[in-house]
Parts: C-alpha cells; structure tokens; sequence
C-alpha cells in the first residue's frame, strides 16, 4: 500500500484482484479465439464501421484487427504474435493455451494453492513435455528430394484449416511446389524469393504458380511489344532518366546558352546510357527472331522510352527492389549497376514476356525460364477480402513447409500430440515429481487436453466423450487423433494429418513462460494517468 | 456559385469524378492516314500514359466512359508538350502522415478539387477558367476495371486504424462489391460476422452522397451543412470532398494502444519497422512512382508530435534509398491541442526528448524541412482577421492547409520559355528550384520558416495601404522576430491579390509593389527573393470552416470599417466569403534560431548530460549513447550554421 502514500491517485489491486484480472484477461481472449481453431472453426467476418469487410481464420491477423487495450490481454497477444513471426503458425493454439493454463491455475489457487507452486510444476512439466517432444515426433529425411508426399500433407493440414477442401487442396501443390522451387541445397529457404500477386479477378480457383515472375506494373510505351517470345532479360539498376544534377549545382545561370548548353549535356549523358543498351541488344538479337526485356529498378523517362521503343526493345521502369533478386533466380544473368560494361553474360533469358491488363493495372508475366529458383504463386479472386484471405493462408502454407524441410521432423496432429503429452505427464512425469508441484504438473497436463476439446468442441462433438475415447484409445498403446466427422479415435499418419515441430515447440515453450509471469503478478498498480504535478 | 450576386445562391459542391478539361484540344494533327491509323492502334492500348508521337507529346483525354476507345477521335487528344522543350520536372507525390496532417491535407485537396470544379463550371469566375494551373501534377489519371475514367491525388495517407470514419480505406470510386451478404466464398464452414456500428454520415456527407446519385434536389441547405460541420468534426473524412483512390488511404494495425500513448519517436520507429506494414506503405510509394514520367518531388506531411514521426522517418529512409534524387519537401505540423496535454512534469521531459529526437531525424531525410504549428493560431498575430477556437483541429488545420496550398502553387504553374509571359501567373519553379533556392546554398540551411498572410491587405490605393511584408506572420512556432538577417533568402507566392476597390491587380503590379515594399521596407532586405504571382485566389469551399472575423468581405477583401456588428455574425464562413487573396512565404532566416536552439538544449541537458533524466527514456526508444550524441552535435550543427559567432560548447547547456 506503500504506493498509495507515495501517489493517492495511483489504483491498486491487491492480490487476488491482480490475479483474477490477469485470469480473466486470459479467458476472454481465448474466447474470442477459440472458435476459430481447426478445419471445423468458424470464419470470422469483420464489417467495419465504413463497411469495409475483412475475413480471416487466421488467430494473428484477428488480434491484429482487434483494438485490445486491456495490458494483460496485450501481453499474451504479442507473445502469440510473435509466435506467428517466429514459426509461422499457431497464433490460435498459443493464446487457447495459454487461457487454458490460467483457468487450471485458477483452480489450483481458489483451493488454497499458492502461485508460487503452480509455477513450480508448470516448469517441470515444461521441461518433460520438450524431452518427450523430441521422442513424439516424426522424423522426415531431407536428402536432395524431399519427400514431397510428407511436405503436401503439413501444407494440407495447414492449409484446410484456412480454406474450404477443394481450394485448400489445390494451393497445396501451388505451395509445396513454390517452396522446392526457391530451395537451394545447403542454404536456409528465403520465402522471400516466392513472390505473392494478387488480381482482382476471375475466381479463387484460378489461382496458380507461375515458374517465373509476375510483376505488377508494364512498359510505359505504346509501340513497345504487350507479348514478346524469346526473350533476352536485361536486369539494371541504372537510372535512365533526367534529373537535375546534384546537389550545389546551382541553378543560376550567367546566360540561356549556359543554361541550355547544360541541360544538352545532362540530357546526352542519358542518351549514352540508353544507347550502350541499344548496342548490347544489336549484338545479342541481330539476326534471330529474339525479343530483348530492360526491367529497371530506377526510372525510365518517355525519351528514353522512346528510344528504346524504337529499338524494339520492351522496358519496365521502378521494378520492386526484391523483383531484381527473383528475376536473377528465375531468369539467370545478374542485375548490372552500370551500363558501361555490359556483356551478353549479364542477360537472363525467358521463353516469354507479355503484358496483362485490368483496367489501370498491368501486369507483366515472364514466363517459360529455363530453371527457375524463383517463382509467383498468383492469387485471384473476386473481391479483396477474398484475396486478403487466400493470401494469409498461402502464407501460413509456404511456412508450414519450409518448416518441415528445415526440421527435417513433422508432429502427428489432429490433437494426436496434445493427449499424448497429457498422458506422458500424468502416468510417468507426475510419479516421478515429489509435493505439490505435483498439482501444477496435473494442471499443465490438463490444459494440454484444451486443444482436442476445442477441435471436438468446433466440430459439435461432445468433449467429455471425446476425451475420454481418445485417452483410452492412447493407453492402449496407439497415437491417436481426432476424426472431425465422428468424433472418433484416428490414426493421424493414415489420415495425413502432420503439424510441424517448430509450431508445437514454440507452443511449448513460450506459453508456460506468459502463464507463469501472470500467474505471480500479485498487485496492480494503475498510475501515471491523470497525475498532477506534485507541486 | 456566381459572383456579385446577392441573396441565397446555393453553393455548389464540386466533386471531380474526372478531369475533362477541354481547354486546348489540338487542331486537326498534320499527319497522313497510316500514321493516323498506327497512332489509334497505340491508342488503344495506352490510355493512361503520355503519347510520343512525332516528337510531340500528347495525352489521351479519356472519352466519356460509355464510348469504345477504338472511335476515338482526334479531338480527344491534347497536345501536353514539345519533345523539344527542356524536360519539365511535373509529378508531385504527396504524403500525409498522423492525424493531423490528415486534417491540413484534407483541407488541401478541398481546395483542389474545388479549382477542378471551378474550371469545369460554366459559371464560374473567368478567373478561375483561366487558373492554368497543372493540376496533373497533384493528380493523376486512372481507370476502374469497369472502364470508368478516375482522377484522383498522388496521395499516400497513413493514420490509426479507425480514423477513417464513415470513408471506406478503398476510396470510393473502385469499389464494387462491398455487400456482405455476397457471402464468404472461400470456407464453407461457419461464419460469423462482426459488424461495428456503421458511422452515421453527417450532413455534409449525406449531400455529397446525394449529388453523387444525381439526386439534385437534396434538401439539405447550405446553412444547416456548416453548422454541422462546425458542431462535430471528428474524423478527417467528415469534411472531405475528394475521391480517394484505393492505394492511397493507409491505416496502421495492431497497435494496441489508446493513440494517447502513440506518443513518441521510439514507438512509431519500432510499429513500422517490425511488421510488413513499412513494407506495405513503401509498395504504394512505389505504385505511384512508377506511373511517374519526371517526378520533380514528394511533398511531405507528418504530424510530428507523437509515434508518426518514428513511421515517417523510416518511410523517409525509404525514400532516400531508393529515390535518391527525388527531392522531399517536408512539412513537420503539430496541432495546438499538443500544447495542452503536457500535464506533469515527467511527460513533458518525454515530450522535449521527442521534439529533439525527432526534429534531428526528420530533417536528417530531407532536404528542407519546415516546421509548422504554433501553440495557439487565435492569439498569434496571424489571426488579426480570422477567428479560430484552438480547440477545433477542423478549425486551425484549415489555415495551415491554405498556406501550404499557397507553398504549392509555383510547382504548378505552367513554364513559359525565356520570353513567354503569362499576364496570368509569373514565377514558376518545380520543387528542386525552390530547395536548392533556399537551402542549397550559402549556409545550406534546411529549416524554413512558413509565414502567411490570410488575406493580405489590397495592393494598391492609398486608402487601404498597408505594407504586405509587416502583414506575413509566421506560422512556425519558437521563431524569433525583428531579426535583421543579411543573409536571409525568401520565396513569396502572392496570388489572388485585390486592389484598391476590389479590383483585381495584374501580375506585373503586385510585382511592382512588392518590389517597392522591399526598396521602402526599413529592416534588413533579404539576400534573395523569388516571388510568384498568380491571379487565382484561393477558393473557399463549402466544407471549409467558418474562421472569418467580419472584417474579411466577400472575396476576401477587406472591410475598412467593420460593418453594423448586429447585422453580421462575428464569424464568417463559406458562405459569406468566397475566395480570399493568400499570401504565403517560405524563408530561410535567422529567426529560425530560437528554434533549433531549443532542439539542442532539449537533447543536452535531459539526454547528454550525464546522469541526465531522459537517458532511460532514449534508451527505451532504441538510441545509444553514440547515437544521442550524434544528435545532438547533428543540431548544433545546425545551429551553428546560422550563428557561427555563437560557440556552443557542450558545457552550457543549461
């Protein structure tokens, strides 16, 4: 109380205040997420207050969208958050989870238990439960072809739990494909390299992966070529317009001849520029049917385009900067900063360039490369939230194999993992922990069961049933998961059911830590807001 | 809206949908068939971007919408320029960034779209016909996927998330779907919706939203709009007119903070630079760029008073990475409220740290920066014929817009040739001129001082004689006055101005007078002086607030004697005033002083210091001791650039 002689303003809660205000904080963000967990949850629709829609499934993009303000709440949103940055997935399961182990916690302490103890157990239970981890999951070898098949069915699971079967399989191979397409033996995977566009067009099937690179912009030249076959691909970062000359040069001129005679000779040095381009084109096309693609990271100015245009030679201006990576992978050849060495070794080669366009957008597709290490996975659909939608997901996909592929391990899901955690820790670990922390392991162990439950609960399944099928099924010696349809014991690796290791161990790991810090809050002090000067 | 008439004359609200000008369309081109024939073909296929053709340049002026683009005549292109002529810096990029500079930008572009009314209204002021203004600097030309022609800002606008009001972050014109009852097509499990209380659109809106459905009839009037507008402004979109195109409006998520606590450097460096969203706001920048010919700069807003100068400067970063030569104009604004909320001591502390820190870093990534907002507009000496309530961001925000509007006018202006004179406008410059102008040379100081005088005094006469220069006040807070610079550089943009019995005055005797003025004027006459005349005032717009005292007439003119205080109300707004003369200066001058010293005190004695007080602070924000020392030497830098007499010794800071 101490505070309130220093600050008569300052609010205080006392312990079980502190405590409860942290729990129920907990609770009601697991609440809203709830819902949301498995092929069975539910979609979320937001409607703005102008009407603008968003939907998602995703547990990160909804904390994202919601206006949290309560401090707990935040806590354990950023923990679940940066779960998403690091692993990719399992925004929904961390925040379920960590909800999960406050509300046993709760039990635990209205008995007469203190924090302190819970805790205790919770870190034994943590350690067990990362040993068993390693024994629980499968391991997957990842030699110079991966078994496709395994990678298809974590994007899958992933995947289905974003989109309806039909598109959540056809994004599958899309996904998977995309990821072995930028996978370079002993080098970590750059998701970056797996360009994501999107259209406003067409339907949510029409999306594909294009082994190449769409770019969301197209030349600035009405007589440059909209479909060009053959192409050799010239990737520069070389600025092909007039600017005014740097800073200091002043811009006061003694007479108009000065004057022009400067901007004659601005404008020649670009001129130059785009001639030696026009040059390398001659040597590398005279004589073929050859088409010949400038892709810029700087601007292009419409002289410039102009000559180029009459070279027949197609330009792009302002292309992204990360565009300039992926068109070396995908194209070969390497990006020149200048064009005053210029050799036919810099050029990268496309069977075809050609131009798309919805009304004020363009896109330029290159397409038919000779070995791609880049690519587009190009998402269509019919309106914006549609695509914001696909978009997330193919994120969640793309991450869920690249994680299985740096792994080289999947875990068996459908909550196949989580009862047998349960069990580990109820039938081996628990004997083996001396006192009370005993109660904190049973409690972990419990709030481990909270991801079937909600899996049987989204589904419309009776948990209690469900629970009680699944632990028995497991002491019988089977792994097993949960049939969304029936309610069933399932055996995950028939059904192709694999989360990915990283995901799990993060889960693990971080919310135990959260729950535990929350759990031994035991005062709250609100001050700072409305204080005055002492004066 | 007619001039001189008297009575209810209902205000017109413009609302550009697109740009017809038909000012110049060309005369028949001299060509022969085929190449008649391959230009159509180019048309086909080009209906955004310039023409070469002949080395002339032509822009497609879009038919209207129903028309098939391949019976284009030849009438619907305008010759835009000689390929031969030197190459004209055009585009302009604009960036709004934090509430308030939402809120002067929203002004900004009413006022734009109004002079885009104007010129199309058959009505209208000959004046405002013959503005040769070129608007495509500020805009640009689109087309929705339905073939319908757009003409909207090159404008990126960053805010909260929810700032947006009753305005969807698509704009309005792009949109086709948004009914949620076309169902979600991508899950065919459960679906439940979470709808927010749809904002209610004040009458303004409801008027536009009316004349948009053709409804002419709309019974809302003039007076019952401004007085809802003057009641309950809330969000910056409660008074805007403008079509925004989709790319253009921003919001930033996951916050997680009541926007009170968005209130330093530190958090907005980080909420930026962490997630995708930077990333984001750099596509759109690009977006916009790429349709760009000769973009002669970006024009910057950024409310600099809390997180969004940490988001503008890692989008300036951006910027000078990759636009290395684009020049950046910067406006760093801060409302009056700021002011107010500096309750106890340990806040303003923090808030000192933040005005160094982001001062420093700000005008690190750009080449002039100019620092705007002072601490009450109704008491400062601007305000001797205006009536603004501090309180009202709608209010203050709407006099900064119209100085900047007037900043910008000289980017704009068509060039003449060496011997062309326009009896319309003189003075032209792109923003690269303007910068080099004022900060390139001499002492290559980059912080400008933006004084206004809103409205100036009539030009000409005797009666009414007043000096124009002893009627431009500052708009920069922490300036100093009456300093006697030799040194000083200045660049004036008059335009609109009236003489003596609201005549209008030509461009060559505003010239002359302000000529006079600065051969009479008793203090010190700047080094340099550019000056820019233009006959267009600016527009009052019915969205714009009623800040007028009684002394400001009907084109802004002012009344010598105040008219009966019965018969007029004390404020005047849209609908008594129509246009006012503006004059607007930017400067480079000593005065400036106080205010970097300020800066430099702040960072020395809570940051350098040792065992100083805001050390935790900076360090919270990301900043180690090397790098708070950089700043402060980056500021006494500048200091030291405008007083070299002075010498600043880390020891008296105090």
């Amino acid at each position: 109380m101490s505070v309130r002689v220093l600050n008569p303003n300052a609010e205080v809660l006392n312990k079980s205040a502190a405590l409860h205000m942290n729990i129920n904080a907990a609770k009601g963000l697991q609440d809203v997420l709830k819902s949301n967990l498995g092929p069975k949850g539910t979609i979320k629709m937001l409607i703005g207050g102008a009407g603008d829609i968003k939907l998602t499934k995703d547990g990160n993009t909804l904390l994202k969208e919601m206006q949290i303000q309560n401090p707990t709440a935040i806590m354990i949103a950023r923990t679940a958050v940066a779960q998403d940055d690091t692993s990719g997935d399992g925004t929904t399961s961390t925040v379920i989870f960590i909800g999960e182990l406050m509300k046993q916690a709760e039990r635990c302490i209205d008995e007469g238990m203190h924090p302190r103890v819970v805790v205790d157990g919770f870190d034994i239970a943590k350690k067990a439960i990362l040993e068993f981890l390693e024994k629980f999951k499968t391991p997957v070898v990842m030699g110079d072809g991966p078994d496709r098949e395994v990678l298809k069915m974590v994007a899958r699971t992933t995947l289905r739990t974003k989109l309806y079967d039909a598109l959540a399989d056809q994004l599958t191979d899309i996904v998977v494909n995309a990821v072995l397409c930028v996978r370079k033996p002993e080098e970590a995977i750059d998701l970056f390299m797996v360009e994501i566009m999107h259209m406003r067009h067409k339907f949510d099937v029409d999306t594909r992966l294009v082994e190449g690179l769409v770019l969301d912009h197209g030349s600035r030249h009405p007589d440059m070529k909209r479909r060009a076959e053959n192409c050799h691909i010239l990737t520069c970062n070389v600025s092909l317009e007039y600017e005014k000359s740097e800073i200091n040069a002043g811009f006061f001129y003694s007479n108009a001849e000065q004057r022009e005679a400067m901007v004659a000779a601005e404008r020649r040095s670009v001129d130059e520029r785009v001639k030696k381009i026009i040059a390398l084109k001659e040597k590398v096309c005279k004589g073929t049917e050859d088409n010949f693609v400038v892709i810029n990271q700087k601007g292009i100015d419409p002289p410039s385009l102009d000559l180029l245009a009459r070279a027949g030679i197609v330009a792009l201006r302002r292309a992204k900067r990360r565009n300039m990576e992926r068109l070396i992978l995908a194209c070969g050849g390497e990006a020149v900063n200048s064009v005053d060495d210029l050799t036919p070794d810099c050029l990268g080669w496309a069977g075809l360039v050609y131009e798309h366009v919805l009304g004020e957008e363009k896109y330029t597709f290159v397409e038919n490369v000779k070995h791609p290490n880049s690519c587009t996975i190009l998402i269509k659909g019919p309106n914006d939230h549609t695509i914001a939608q696909i978009k997330d997901a193919i994120r969640d996909g793309l991450r869920a194999v690249k994680n299985t592929i740096e792994d080289e391990a999947v875990v068996r899901g459908a909550g196949a993992f989580e009862v047998a955690a349960r069990q580990h820790l109820v039938n081996n670990v628990k004997k083996t922990v001396k006192g009370r922390a005993q109660v904190g392991v049973q409690a972990f162990a419990d709030a481990l069961l909270i991801v079937p439950k909600t899996l049987a609960e989204n589904s419309g399944l009776d948990t209690q049933d469900v629970i009680i099928s699944l632990t028995n099924e497991h002491d019988n010696g089977n792994v097993v998961g949960l049939n969304q349809h029936t309610g069933d014991a399932i055996d995950p690796e028939m059904e192709g059911i694999f989360d990915n290791y990283a995901v799990k161990r993060q889960i693990i790991n971080s919310g135990p830590v959260i729950a535990s810090q929350l759990l031994l809050v035991d005062e709250v002090i609100r001050a700072g807001r409305n204080m005055r000067k002492p004066s | 809206m007619v001039w001189g008439q008297n009575g209810q004359v209902k205000k017109k609200t413009y609302r550009s949908l697109y740009f017809n000008s038909s000012t110049t369309l060309v005369p028949p081109i001299p060509v022969n068939n085929s190449q008649w024939f391959r230009l159509l073909n180019s048309i086909r296929f080009c209906c955004l971007s310039y023409l070469t053709f002949n080395s002339q340049r032509f822009r497609f002026l879009n038919p209207p919408c129903n028309y098939p683009k391949s019976f284009c005549s030849r009438s619907f292109l305008q010759i835009v320029d000689n390929l031969s002529d030197e190459q004209s810096m055009k585009e302009l990029v604009t960036f709004q960034v934090g509430s308030y500079a939402n809120f002067i930008g929203s002004h900004f572009w009413n006022f734009q779209d109004e002079l885009l009314g104007l010129l199309e209204d058959p009505q209208s002021h000959l004046i405002f016909k013959n503005q040769n203004l070129d608007m495509d600097v500020l805009y640009r030309t689109g087309e929705t996927q339905q073939g319908i022609p757009t003409y909207t800002p090159r404008l990126i606008s960053v805010d909260f998330q929810g700032s947006l009001g009753s305005m969807s972050s698509r704009g309005t014109l792009y949109n086709h779907n948004p009914s949620p009852s076309s169902g979600v097509a991508t899950w065919t499990g459960n679906v439940s919706t979470q709808a927010s209380e749809p904002h209610k659109k004040n009458l303004f809106l409801q008027r536009l939203y009316d004349e948009g459905q053709e409804i002419n009839e709309s019974e809302i009037l003039d007076t019952d709009v401004v007085k809802s507008l003057e009641d309950g402004v809330q969000y910056w979109t409660d008074f805007s007119k403008v079509h925004y195109h989709p790319q253009s409006l921003f919001e930033l998520n996951g916050l997680w903070m009541d926007p009170k606590e968005f209130n330093n450097y530190g958090i907005g460096r980080n909420t930026v630079s962490e997630g995708l969203q930077g990333d984001e706001i750099n596509e759109r920048l690009r977006f916009f760029m790429e349709e760009c010919d000769h973009v002669q700069g970006i024009q910057f807003m950024v409310d600099d008073s809390g997180g969004f100068s940490g988001v503008a400067a890692s989008l300036l970063e951006n910027i000078a990475d990759e636009y290395t030569n684009v020049p950046v104009l910067l406006f760093s604004v801060r409302s009056p409220n700021y002011y107010n909320t500096l309750t106890s001591r340990k806040l303003s502390i923090t808030s000192n740290l933040h005005d160094a820190v982001s001062f420093s870093a700000l005008s690190s990534l750009c080449k002039l920066i100019v620092p705007v907002g002072l601490p009450s507009l109704n008491e400062s000496r601007v305000s001797q014929y205006l009536n603004v309530e501090d309180v009202k961001l709608y209010q203050s925000s709407a006099v900064y817009a119209s100085a900047i509007h007037s900043i910008n006018l000289p980017f704009r202006m068509k060039k003449m040739g060496p011997t062309g004179e326009s009896s319309n406008e003189s003075g032209a410059m792109d923003l690269y001129e303007c910068i080099q102008m004022l900060a390139g040379q001499g002492r290559q100081n980059t912080v400008a001082i933006l004084d206004a005088a809103m409205p100036p005094p009539s030009m000409t006469g005797k009666r009414f004689q007043q000096p124009l220069l002893g009627n431009l006040h500052p708009l920069t807070p922490e300036t100093a006055h009456d300093v006697d610079d030799s040194q000083a550089i200045e660049t004036m943009i008059v335009h609109g101005a009236l003489g003596a019995g609201e005549k209008e005055v030509s461009v060559s005797e505003v010239r002359e007078a302000v000529e006079t003025e600065y051969e009479n004027t008793s203090s010190t006459r700047p080094r340099f002086s550019h000056l820019s005349v233009s006959r267009c005032p600016l527009p009052i717009p019915l969205p714009f607030p009623s800040i007028f005292n009684n002394l400001v007439g009907r084109r802004g003119d002012l009344l010598s004697n105040s008219p009966t205080v019965s018969e007029s109300p004390s404020r005047r707004g849209p609908l008594d005033v129509h246009s006012i003369p503006m004059a607007a200066r930017l400067r480079s001058s000593t005065a400036v002083l106080p205010f970097l010293e300020n800066r430099l005190g702040y960072i020395r004695k809570f940051g350098i210091e040792r065992g100083s007080i805001g050390a935790n602070v900076l360090t919270s924000w990301g900043f180690g001791r090397e790098e708070i020392e950089d700043i402060g030497e980056n500021l006494s830098k500048m200091v030291l650039a405008l007083n070299p007499q002075q010498e600043y010794s880390s020891d008296d800071s105090d």
